[in-house]
């Protein structure tokens, strides 16, 4: 069963008819759509508010409130995209129904991540026009250079791929822990802090942006962000080889994660 | 007056041995909490290393606020934790329940329930205030007045946002939502804010009675402030009252079998 269950043996039309009823079915829930928007709207309203003020003192140097807003505008995008894959899994986890999922004709993690990633595809395109519009609305105008919003794009698609992925990760702990969001809030914190969520790196004392590197999350929060203060496509390539390299080793990680959640799961009979 | 405060510590202790009896994940879920607010907050002491101050706010102010808002929202949910799911009671029918006792329904509903990691809320809230320096020992007791204030103001707003479901049908997403709006705007220096927003956090999103205010009662003690707490607070309870005491004039049984013991 094992071999049966851990083939990501991959056949690409079947998980993209998943991720294509995910994504219909997303666009079906009107409701949360609206709701991921509002909450958009109400986190690029109260730090407008914030950089102007910052902005009035004089304490922002070079760049302007309005670099600032369009930086938040686009880490936001991304946390906001996020399907909570994870919860999902530990549902499955919790309520058995991963031995139903387990013994269809298609990988059970493989499944998973294709229907979130469907989701994801919905939520990442409505953010994104919406987050764009409202950045403009609150900030009055484009950033200086607007060209760096381009290189945002595929940077911010490579990091929503990163993100699907730890979200994974996490929601494979629950096979040990059954409720995985202790996890999830660690990881999420993290990359609040780390990834400069709210707050570009360069504020952040020295020590701290040098602990920001070595992890995943500066390059997938600030790696997009940094993007809204200019066009500097050396540094986008840099940016795009660390979240690919990241993303790498996160689908190792998981699928050891997943090979060990399964064996403990037949040994235990699930 | 008395039977009523006596049901209500009848309904604490309740749940606070029901959340006790899973001993291991009580404290996983308050100490996680209890991380999780303070490396967020984080995020300020990053902040205040870089720019010092906010039109006057401060870091000690910043976790002032921080500290009242995390307590406030701790204690709503240790002690009224069944307003998270007032809206699923209503619309499921679940009501039914506590209104075949001889007890006051709202009261029974919010006391239905307690949530570990509110005592995670608490604990870094009091923290916070702690190491923020605003307080001196002889006002300590205010603090006592601020999170108790914002607790209730949490939680009447908490009763009106899911009595919405008495009138509109299924809304517990969307109050839960709007709760969450509540924090967002609670968790920001008021200076920040202008105009019509200003307003509108003082009225429809009260963040001001949350908030703003019990931590300045705490920076800077005022009998008007005092005041300004106090009446908030009342009028947001007695206004969910009476939004739920409404409600439940339309409310239609769930015609559900089921005992509550």
């Amino acid at each position: 069963m094992t071999t049966a269950v851990l083939h990501l043996g991959f056949r690409p039309a079947k998980y993209l008819a998943v991720a294509r009823t995910a994504l219909r079915q997303a666009l079906a829930e009107r409701a949360a759509i609206v709701g991921r928007m509002a909450f958009f709207f109400v986190i690029l309203l109260i730090f407008s508010q914030l950089w102007y003020v910052v902005g009035e003192m004089g304490a922002l140097g070079e760049l302007g409130a309005t670099e600032f807003l369009w930086y938040l505008a686009l880490t936001e995008w991304v946390m906001l995209s996020l399907t909570p894959v994870h919860l999902d899994i530990e549902a499955d986890v919790r309520s058995g129904e991963i031995a139903y999922r387990l013994s269809r004709p298609i990988s059970y993690l493989g499944g998973r991540l294709a229907e979130a990633a469907g989701d994801c595809a919905l939520r990442a395109v409505t953010l994104g026009i919406w987050g764009f519009a409202m950045a403009y609305l609150l900030a009055g105008s484009l950033p200086k250079d607007p060209s760096g919003l381009l290189l945002a794009l595929p940077l911010g698609v490579l990091a929503l791929g990163l993100g699907l992925l730890s979200m994974a990760a996490i929601g494979v702990t629950a096979f040990w822990l059954q409720d995985c969001s202790p996890v999830y809030l660690v990881w999420q914190k993290a990359a609040f802090i780390l990834g400069g969520l709210m707050l570009p790196l360069e504020i952040y004392p020295d020590w701290l942006r040098q602990v920001a590197d070595w992890t995943p999350f500066s390059a997938f929060m600030y790696g997009v962000g940094r993007m809204s203060f200019g066009f500097d496509p050396v540094l986008a390539g840099e940016v795009a080889l660390r979240l690919v390299g990241w993303s790498l080793l996160t689908t190792l990680l998981l699928v050891w994660m997943y090979r060990r959640a399964l064996r403990g799961l037949e040994v235990n009979g699930g | 007056m008395r039977a009523i405060l006596s049901f209500a510590s009848a309904l604490f202790v309740t749940n606070l041995r029901a959340t006790l009896a899973l001993r291991g994940a009580f404290w996983f879920a308050a100490v996680m909490m209890l991380l999780n607010n303070l490396l967020y907050f984080s995020i300020w002491w990053i902040f205040f290393d870089r720019f010092d101050e906010i039109r006057g706010w401060r870091f000690g102010d910043m976790a002032a606020l921080f500290g009242v808002v995390a307590a406030g929202f701790g204690c709503a949910v240790v002690f009224a934790g069944g307003v998270r799911d007032l809206g699923r009671y209503i619309i499921d029918g679940e009501l039914d329940g506590f209104l075949t006792q001889p007890k006051p329904p709202l009261l029974h509903a919010l006391g239905s329930q307690s949530r570990a990691s509110g005592w995670g809320d608490i604990a870094s809230g009091l923290f916070l205030i702690g190491i923020s320096g605003v307080v001196r020992p002889a006002s300590a007791p205010l603090v006592l007045v601020a999170v108790a204030s914002s607790a209730a103001v949490f939680t009447a707003t908490g009763v009106i946002l899911h009595s919405s479901a008495f009138w509109l049908g299924r809304t517990d997403s969307l109050a839960r939502q709007f709760w969450e709006f509540q924090i967002a705007f609670s968790s920001y220096p008021r200076v920040i804010f202008g105009g019509v927003l200003k307003v509108l956090l003082f009225t429809v999103i009260p963040a001001g009675f949350i908030g703003f205010l019990p931590a300045e009662l705490l920076r800077d003690f005022t009998w008007l402030g005092l005041a300004a707490v106090l009446g908030g607070a009342s009028a947001y309870v007695l206004l969910a009252f009476a939004v739920f005491g409404r409600g439940l004039r339309s409310y239609e049984s769930g015609n559900r079998v089921g005992l509550r013991a």
